[in-house]
């Protein structure tokens, strides 16, 4: 999550994801090469680990995200119960998250590069 | 435009009484350290798995009651587009064998009729509080003729292998004749799984 990956360097031309996306923490794959876009969209997250007490509430303001179109486009994911219209995203294996969030008005769903792992 | 990047897409419901272990089976996590976070705190609604089976990707999307079970209120929009069950008992607990076949009915009345089904017993790290004996859970699987297993989400025991022979299960009834023309058929590895240091 410290890495400092410049977007330009993880799209392609298309504007998708040149390397495969994993979760940081285990060797779980959330999505396989050219299989999201890359959008610009505000949207705070909460933290993955509460810092301690009364920050629970606290989210980080992220706004580079991979466009997800088709939920069945993810190899493995989590998706939590909903909270105001929206489910957040998790690792499958290891249940670490959220690392992204699911729109369930328009059913896209979106992954923050920041939270995930490419290789 | 947006290509379908798998073969399958299959549903599996997870089903038994309320603390048999099934939402562990899911959320293998649910009491560890990370107990603090965020997501274990909202919950794990469903999960979305890919395996390769027979050289085709298949899509399991795995659903966890929100525990209705309680209430004995799972009905005919939960089961729903299901094609697989995995029906969960606790080795430590008679009560939840026994409903076992209360479940079963249940799964008759309101499920699709060709769902495929599947036993476990679950917490079969805890040998030495067990009350049902491995030999019980098969014999009740046999008279109804589906497949059985014990497991542990505690300890990781079986748990993918259960998921995978059920998918197993279903491609057969659905694409039987289809993979046995197929000339790459691979054989499936039939040893137990057991990594034994997750903790559920
Ligand atoms: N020893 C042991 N405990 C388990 C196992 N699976 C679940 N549990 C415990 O059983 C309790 C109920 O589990 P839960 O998943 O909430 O059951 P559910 O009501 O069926 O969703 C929890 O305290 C779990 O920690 C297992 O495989 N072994
Ligand atoms: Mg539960
Ligand atoms: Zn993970």
């Amino acid at each position: 999550m410290s890495e400092e990956n410049p977007e330009s360097l993880l799209k392609n031309d298309a504007g998708k994801n040149k390397d495969k996306v994993f979760c940081t923490f285990c060797p779980s794959k959330v999505l396989n090469q050219g299989s999201a876009t890359f959008v610009n969209i505000q949207f705070s997250l909460p933290y993955m680990q509460r810092k301690g007490d009364g920050q629970a509430d606290e989210r980080e303001s992220i706004s580079d995200y991979w466009l997800v179109e088709d939920m069945y486009t993810f190899e493995n994911i989590g998706v939590s119960n909903t909270v105001e219209n929206v489910k957040y995203l998790a690792c499958a294996d290891c249940e670490r998250g959220p690392i992204g969030w699911h729109d369930l008005k328009t059913k896209k769903s979106y992954i923050a590069l920041s939270r995930v792992k490419h290789a | 435009m947006a290509k379908k990047t798998y073969d399958l897409l299959f549903k599996f419901l997870l089903i038994g009484d309320s603390g048999v272990g099934k939402t562990c089976i899911l959320f293998r996590f649910s009491d560890h350290a990370f107990s603090t976070s965020f997501i274990s705190t909202i919950g794990i609604d469903f999960k979305i798995k890919t395996v390769e089976l027979r050289g085709k990707k298949i899509k399991l999307q795995i659903w966890d009651t929100a525990g209705q079970e309680r209430f004995h209120t799972i009905t005919t929009s939960y089961y729903r587009g299901a094609m697989g069950i995995m029906l969960v008992y606790d080795i430590t607990n008679e009560k939840t064998f026994e409903n076992i076949a209360k479940w079963l009915r249940n799964i008759d009345e309101h499920a699709n009729e060709d769902v495929e089904k599947m036993i476990l017993g679950n917490k079969c790290d805890m040998e030495e509080n067990r009350v049902v004996s491995t030999e019980r859970g098969e014999s009740i699987a046999r008279e109804h003729g589906i497949r059985f297993m014990e497991t542990s989400a505690k300890a990781n025991v079986n748990i993918d292998r259960a998921f995978g022979e059920l998918a197993e299960a279903i491609l057969e009834k659905t694409h039987g004749k289809e993979l046995h023309d197929a000339p790459d058929r691979v054989t499936v590895d039939r040893r137990v799984e057991r990594s034994s240091t997750r903790w559920c």
